[in-house]
């Protein structure tokens, strides 16, 4: 199509899009990384040949979205308008689906979502506990549009914001509003987006630039993709929005390489919208002219700090640099840089289109808004969830994430990522708000949220964790690398037994040099895990010091298995699945294990049918 | 990166405007704004470890040891003082407890990855670390500290980015391209300057030997730096760039000179010149140049363990490369060989006798003995001249220090021949002496360039290649040319009284003629009659002292060419007179109708 040339033209264009028949039958198939991984490609073709097969082209549509967030369950079929929800169907269910959905509107039954928490089936997304409690301002649209479509996007109202910015708002208009709703950076360190915007378009100089960081680094953190797979044009539309408040002109997006879907996607919206004239040279026919290039980063996760991440699109090793001067004053090639997360910018739009009001009655008292958690670990349902600042741990782990498997107890919270901290059980009905989460300990972070059962142990999760730090540290500044390195060894050899009193105290000791005198914030928030696990499971860490025991039953060289006599039926199933055959005894007798034999892999304690096998 | 320097350079100026005020350990500092903090407070005195801050380098922060405490608005945080600017009303601790706490467990961590490193262990032992608590990271065995200054060095001031950081975190290393060295590497050695520890020296980065300058002055025995004094008592003693080598000069970039120079006197435009003075007399003192003994293979001079007196004298001064110690391959020489006459009294060469070689020759056995008591000293010599004050004494004084002169024939064979660590000396008539240093007295000779010499200043050469004075007895000083004297061994071999003794000689003639108000000249010179001369230049041609040159001249409203004599120059040789096809040109007194005339007072032709 033709660009559109002002933001009339626009507004016609929208209204014409918004007069399709709003109740059309439809069949939504969510498509992002984690859908198509579980086969939702097939799901897209099977359900198009059948509705072929009923001859019912056109009068059913096939969506194609991004992410629905239930990864437990992806990819999700749903059925308008009617809104029947279906979890992970196969694509031999969808003829049946076909039939009795589309074509006469009734829910098949077998293939409706139990919730295991209300022990019965639920027909609708709204009614499933994981949705109910969230607050899906960000996702609200996943379901609704195809990512690969603006068409889509602008049915639902967007682009509406830009132009009210580009029509009824001056830059300094856009940026009170902004600092009104009290918006704050969504990559982890929470600044306020408002004050970052004015600093930058207060600074000197004539060219400014913005920038998406979308580099997701965190292990088991995903919800930067989702949304740029899923709705990649409330990214964009942001960013146009913030560049005009800025007075950038310029605007890059840095993203990972390994998110070939999000990078795909978002090209395609980018070049959607460079053609309908919101891109580009005087966008809607205003005086204003923005473009967004896509750097893609190698997935270094040093590279997800700001300065490592200019240096970067610069082409320059990602290697962070001392602060100040902030990017705000000297960024992108010595200019003036707005930083933002992927989800910092997507609540662009919204703040804008709902007013500032609106936004600032959602969330707590200095955390405004929504926040998207990937909930992961060990917990019913894995999944993205989009929650109001100030939800209690508790709701999130246990209302929205239906608790933990296996009938097993909570023990720790893990959330900000390498980064953060883990908060205890007990602090289980702390609020989730930047304030509360930094008292604990931990930090938001970009919103990785661990959770932790009474089979982890605590001591491996620090080492996880510094391990993966010693590796990701870009090794520029001397007590990021050469303490995380050191930090690694000390919880290795505690792992292992070797531990001694002293290294403790050597580890508190260089865990507090870290934070003081690293170059960057990653070198900086780097002890966390270590101080947190400190500060809430010091019993964990003497344990595996004074006794040489890993309570959690974890740490190899510290633990033994051992078969109780009493408990063993004698099935053999361990000394069939036994890799050493380590496990012997006589046919319908309780087994035992050979000590020297065994390697501590686990097989036995999973096979186990009577729980006969324990860990000692 | 090109830009930093003239970014910084602005920068500089615009804060150069605005002094802040801020307290330093107790201590109130006034700086311009923006200032490095780290420059500030070593300026007032704080003693501020660092591995990684470079002067001439972008402020880069790595090392963490410059770590200070900063007060800023009730807040109290470390920062790193190489990249923090100083801001007006900050309160800076160098050395509080907790910053003292912080670099120990830093300095603890470097040290466990290079626990070897000497200056590593010098600036650990400063804070009271001998050892780390840490677990000893590559066996001890790794020197670099990755503080990034050879990287940043070859990228941002030589421009090249020969050296570069491999991996991450833990596993970071500073490696060549593909680990191999290349010919991108200019081997210009930057690297290896401003590396603080033995790590770029362990690594063998360049491939080859980086190309060392031969000091001029040390005459080879040491090098120098391209930027350099050119010897002690240089006059004036500034530096001076020698563009030839220099980086900037010669592939650009570099420039690490100028963030050192407070006085900010560095110019990389400056170029040689050549400046026109007028003078009124010239006093030449050339001086001389060395025999080089590599003419006569029989010495096998190496420059190292047969070497000459000039370079013997290096080795003795306790201003020289080994600090005055006499030292052949770090070894003090036990048996020292002297040669005369290498090159000098040559029936085949320099026929000349070089006149200083006997006393020097004596003088260096005197110091030998001085300094290496129980060295064994022979001395090989033709004639002895010890003709001045107090030489013949000397001589004797020596010899009974126990230097053993041997006389030879000049025409006899001498022979040095390597023989292992040491060499043989052959001389006919005497048992071979092995010695470990073999001093040549290599002949005085003159200037290679004194022939050019000769012809620009329009004197002579005699036999010997030295210049000539006007008359050997009754005009040592002079020569043919009016104006133009000699001083010292441009005219002849001499020792240091007789050069003095002629300089000032020369000195004396000189102001002979510039204390006059007027040049007395020779009354006969040559004339030119205007009207007779053709302008075709013979004349300039054959006068051997530049007198004659062209002029334009209006006859009759024709612009014409003609010759015109500088009185001052012409000596009324005549020559010009013989030349001349139109008897133009004529001697005051001497025309050939004067002469003609005389001949016909004499009785006629015939």
């Amino acid at each position: 199509m033709a660009k559109l040339q002002s933001i009339k033209e626009f507004h016609t264009f929208s209204e014409t899009l918004t007069k399709g028949d709003a109740h059309k039958k439809t069949v939504i198939i969510s498509s992002a990384t984690c859908g198509l991984a579980f086969g939702a490609r097939n799901l897209i073709e099977a359900a198009k040949k059948e509705i072929e097969k009923h001859n019912l082209s056109r009068e059913v549509d096939v969506r194609v979205t991004g992410c629905l967030g239930f990864c437990e369950r992806e990819p999700i079929l749903i059925v308008y308008p009617q809104n029947i929800f279906y979890p992970r169907p196969k694509p031999e269910d969808i003829p049946a689906i076909i039939a009795e959905s589309v074509i006469n509107g009734n829910p098949v039954e077998h293939l409706l979502y139990e919730d295991p928490a209300l022990e019965k089936a639920v027909v609708h997304e709204s009614d499933i506990p994981f949705y109910k409690k969230q607050m899906r301002i960000l996702f609200k649209n996943n379901k609704e549009i195809d990512p690969t479509s603006i068409y889509d996007y602008i049915r639902v109202g967007g682009y509406q914001a830009l132009t009210k910015v580009l029509s009824e708002m001056t830059p300094e208009n856009v940026i009170s509003e902004i600092k009104k709703s009290g918006l704050r950076g969504r990559g982890g360190a929470g600044f306020p987006t408002g004050r970052k915007w004015e600093f930058c378009r207060n600074a000197p100089g004539t060219i400014k630039y913005v920038i998406c960081n979308a580099d997701e680094g965190d292990p088991g953190a995903f919800m930067d993709r989702s949304l740029l797979e899923s709705n990649p044009h409330s990214v964009i539309e942001g960013m146009i929005i913030g560049a005009y408040a800025i007075g950038a002109h310029k605007g890059y997006i840095y993203v990972r390489e390994e998110y070939p879907l999000a990078v795909e996607r978002l090209t395609i919206a980018i070049e959607q919208a460079h053609n309908v004239g919101l891109l580009g040279e005087s966008i809607l026919g205003s005086p204003f002219s923005f473009t967004i290039e896509i750097v893609k980063g190698a997935g270094a996760f040093v590279c997800g700090e700001e300065t490592a991440l200019m240096a970067s699109i610069e082409g320059f090793v990602g290697e962070p640099r001392q602060r100040p001067p902030y990017p705000a004053e000297k960024g992108l090639w010595g200019n003036p840089t707005n930083i933002n997360n992927v989800k910092t910018w997507a609540n662009v739009p919204l703040i804008i289109t709902k007013g500032a009001d609106w936004y600032s009655h959602i969330g707590t008292g200095t955390s405004k808004g929504t926040m998207i958690f990937s909930l992961v670990g060990k917990i019913n349902n894995t999944g993205l969830v989009e929650v109001p600042m100030g939800i209690t741990l508790r709701e999130l782990v246990y209302d929205i994430g239906g608790g933990i498997p296996k009938g097993k107890t909570l023990k720790a919270i893990q959330t900000g990522g390498p980064s953060g901290g883990c908060i205890p059980a007990s602090l289980i009905d702390l609020p989730v708000d930047y304030e509360s989460l930094a008292e604990a300990g931990s930090i938001m972070g970009s919103g990785g949220m661990i959770v932790m059962d009474e089979n982890t142990c605590m001591v491996d999760v620090a080492r996880y964790f510094v391990n993966f730090l010693k590796d990701e540290s870009c090794g520029k500044c001397a007590p990021c690398r050469e303490g995380l390195y050191q930090m690694y060894e000390i919880l290795d050899s505690i792992c292992n037994g070797n531990g001694t009193e002293e290294d403790l105290a050597l580890l508190e000791e260089l865990a507090y040099v870290m934070k003081d005198s690293s170059l960057c914030m990653l070198g900086g928030t780097a002890p966390n895990p270590v101080l947190t696990t400190l500060r809430y499971f010091k019993d964990e860490y003497i344990a595996h010091i004074k006794d040489k025991k890993c309570p959690a039953g974890v740490c190899k060289p510290l633990i033994e298995y051992r078969i109780d006599q009493d408990a063993c039926t004698g099935c053999g199933l361990c000394e069939k699945n036994c890799p050493q055959d380590a496990i012997t005894g006589a046919k319908k007798e309780p087994r035992t294990i050979d000590g020297d034999k065994c390697i501590k892999c686990g097989v036995c304690l999973d096979v186990c049918k009577f729980d006969a096998v324990e860990v000692v | 990166m090109a830009d930093n320097g003239t970014e910084k350079d602005n920068e500089k100026k615009k804060d150069k405007q605005k002094n802040v005020t801020i307290t330093i350990d107790g201590q109130v500092v006034t700086a311009p704004e923006g200032e490095i903090l780290l420059e500030v407070a070593q300026t007032a005195g704080a003693d501020i470890p660092t591995l990684c801050y470079h002067k001439a380098l972008a402020p880069y922060g790595a090392c963490r040891l410059c770590l200070v405490e900063v007060e800023d608005n009730g807040q109290k945080k470390l920062h790193a003082s190489c990249t923090y600017k100083v801001k007006d009303g900050i309160t800076v601790s160098t050395a509080s407890e907790r910053v003292v706490k912080t670099r120990k467990v830093i300095l603890e961590l470097i040290l466990a990855r290079c626990p070897g490193d000497e200056y590593i262990q010098q600036l650990a032992h400063q804070y009271g670390v001998e050892k780390t608590r840490f677990k000893i990271r590559f066996n001890g065995e790794e020197t670099c500290v990755l503080c990034g200054l050879c990287v940043r060095i070859c990228r941002e001031k030589m421009e090249k980015g020969a050296i570069g950081f491999v991996n991450r975190g833990w596993k970071r290393e500073v490696m060549l391209p593909f680990n191999q060295s290349s010919d991108y590497c200019m081997v210009c050695g930057s690297c290896l300057s401003v590396c603080p520890t033995s790590a770029i020296k362990n690594k063998n980065i360049f491939g080859k030997d980086p190309i060392l300058i031969p000091s001029e002055f040390e005459i080879g025995l040491t090098s120098r730096h391209p930027i350099y004094v050119p010897f002690p008592q240089a006059v004036p003693n500034t530096p001076v760039i020698d563009d030839t080598v220099c980086v900037h000069h010669t592939v650009g970039g570099c420039k690490t000179c100028e963030s050192f120079c407070e006085a900010d006197a560095i110019e990389f435009e400056q170029k040689e010149e050549v400046v026109d003075i007028d003078v009124g007399a010239i006093a030449v003192a050339t001086g001389f140049d060395l025999f080089d003994p590599q003419q006569k293979p029989e010495y096998d001079y190496d420059g190292h363990r047969v070497i000459t007196g000039l370079e013997f004298e290096r080795l003795v001064n306790a201003s020289g490369p080994t600090g005055g110690k006499i030292k052949v391959d770090g070894k003090e020489p036990k048996k020292v060989v002297f040669i005369q006459c290498v090159g000098s009294r040559d029936k085949q060469g320099n026929e000349y006798c070089s006149r200083i070689c006997c006393m020097y020759t004596a003088k260096q056995a005197h110091l030998v003995r001085e300094k290496i008591p129980d060295a064994a000293l022979t001395v090989y010599y033709t004639d002895m001249r010890a003709f001045g004050k107090g030489f013949e004494e000397f001589y004797n004084r020596v010899q009974r220090e126990g230097v053993t002169y041997k006389r030879r024939e000049l025409d006899d064979p001498i022979e040095v021949i390597p023989d292992g660590g040491t060499v043989l000396v052959k001389v006919k008539g005497y048992e071979d002496v092995e010695a470990d240093l073999v001093v040549l007295a290599t002949a005085v000779v003159p200037r290679k360039d004194t022939p050019a010499l000769a012809q620009l200043l329009n004197i002579n050469q005699s036999a010997d290649g030295f210049l000539l004075e006007a008359h050997p007895k009754l005009r040592p000083v002079d020569t043919f040319t009016d104006g133009i004297f000699l001083a010292g061994c441009c005219q002849s071999p001499k020792d240091i009284p007789d050069t003095v003794a002629q300089a000032s000689a020369a000195a004396s003639r000189v102001c002979n003629i510039l204390s006059k108000p007027k040049l007395e000249i020779e009354a006969t010179t040559a004339q030119v009659d205007q009207m007779l001369c053709r302008g075709c230049g013979f004349c300039i041609d054959v006068c051997p002292y530049e007198a004659v040159e062209l002029k334009e001249v209006n006859q009759f409203g024709h612009i014409v060419e003609v010759a015109e004599v500088n009185e001052a120059l012409c000596k009324g040789c005549g020559a010009c007179s013989a030349a001349c096809l139109s008897g133009a040109i004529q001697q005051k007194g001497f025309t050939d109708k004067q002469i003609l005339a005389t001949i016909d007072a004499l009785g006629g032709i015939l």
